[in-house]
């Protein structure tokens, strides 16, 4: 047998090998859990894997299209008076329904469940967590000082928007969150501020061992609202 | 000249594999018992050339037959709820140890030779 042949031979199986083993490593690691040899729990995986990977190809598409319109908006309106006004008006309206991203002064609070208290050593380990409650409460009392754009750990909040338990996490705008909670509010940093106050609600959470900080920012940036906001039964009188 | 073309297969392998799209996770028990099989078969190839014996045609076959019935085998008891892939895995994995036992031999021997060659001489 001649020589180079086998060399050939051996090292086409290794490029075969080492590719597969390389794909295997990649396919392991994308799914990020450990091995499971049941094949339904393996093809729900599969088919929740497919989604999110059509969702984000969707919401990118969408981006390009809100790019797209906003170009076309500021072409057709630069020379006439009357439709850059109603244009201003337009911005004016989605910044209030939260169809914009917004940067302004404000605080940044910050929620996370307790970490340094050892679960056995209390009666009921929910104290030491931060519930859907906690979080509503918080944003209740922002919005009582004012506060004009809210957002918890990136998702903004908007007229519809729902906060309720989830598990072990909470859904905001139907998305799941989880502690640390960022809850970021721009309005005036001394009045949203005043959540800090003795016998506020921060401190009541500080009570129970939760990890509740207050920060002031001068620059605070609230992403837009990603879903849409249609109204079905509600009309026009 | 042989391991010089596993080396470059392994590279060529690899970097074709790093840029490689990602398989569906329900394949990939299959693929996997595909990859033991290939190793035992680079094992039994490097083996069979050390000595001397090296066979295209049994090389081939004997890789394919392997990797088939190892995948039927993984299917199988998939369906049966029993994971026969584990005895496809001891077989080969057993086969692969006996293989470099083989080469270890044969290196370890050329090696004392050449000593002794060497002590002869001086």
């Amino acid at each position: 047998m001649n020589k180079k042949v086998i060399s050939l031979v051996l090292g086409g199986m290794c490029l075969v090998l080492v590719y597969g083993i390389c794909v295997q490593i990649k396919t392991i690691n994308n799914t990020n859990s450990s091995y499971s040899t049941s094949s339904t729990v393996n093809e729900l995986r599969d088919e929740v894997l497919r989604y999110k990977e059509r969702y984000d190809n969707r919401a990118e598409e969408l981006e390009k299209a809100e790019a797209e319109l906003e170009k076309v908006r500021e072409s057709t309106t630069g020379n006439n008076e009357e439709l850059t006004q109603l244009e201003e008006q337009i911005k004016q309206g989605n910044k209030m329904l939260g169809l914009t991203e917004v940067t302004g002064e404000g605080v940044i609070v910050t929620l996370n469940d307790n970490t340094t208290t050892a679960t056995s050593s209390v009666l009921d380990i929910s104290t030491l967590v931060v519930h859907d409650t906690d979080v509503l409460s918080v944003i209740n009392e922002l919005k009582n000082a004012g506060a004009e754009a809210i957002s918890i750990n990136d998702q903004r909040l908007v007229t519809t928007t729902a906060i309720s338990c989830d598990g072990n996490v909470i859904s905001i705008n139907g998305q799941k969150v989880g502690a640390p909670f960022e809850i970021k509010a721009i309005g005036l940093p001394e009045q949203l501020s005043a959540l800090e106050r003795p016998g506020g609600y921060l401190s009541v959470l500080k009570e129970y061992g939760i990890e509740a900080e207050l920060e002031k920012s001068n620059n605070i940036t609230i992403p837009k609202y990603n879903g849409a906001i249609n109204f079905k039964y509600a009309q026009n009188k | 000249m042989v391991y010089a073309g596993i080396l470059l297969g392994c590279i060529l392998g690899a970097i074709l594999g790093i840029n490689a799209p990602v398989i569906s996770y329900t394949y990939s028990s299959y693929l996997a018992i595909a990859i033991i099989a290939a190793l035992d078969s680079v094992f039994g190839g490097i083996s069979s050339v050390l000595k001397k014996n090296f066979d295209l045609k049994i090389f081939a076959s004997g890789f394919f037959c392997n990797a088939i019935l190892s995948i039927l085998l993984t299917y199988l008891g998939e369906k049966l709820n029993v994971d026969i892939y584990l005895a496809a895995i001891v077989v080969f994995v057993g086969r692969m140890f006996t293989n470099l036992t083989i080469i270890r031999r044969y290196y370890v021997d050329k090696w004392s030779n050449k000593i002794q060659n060497r002590q002869k001489q001086s």
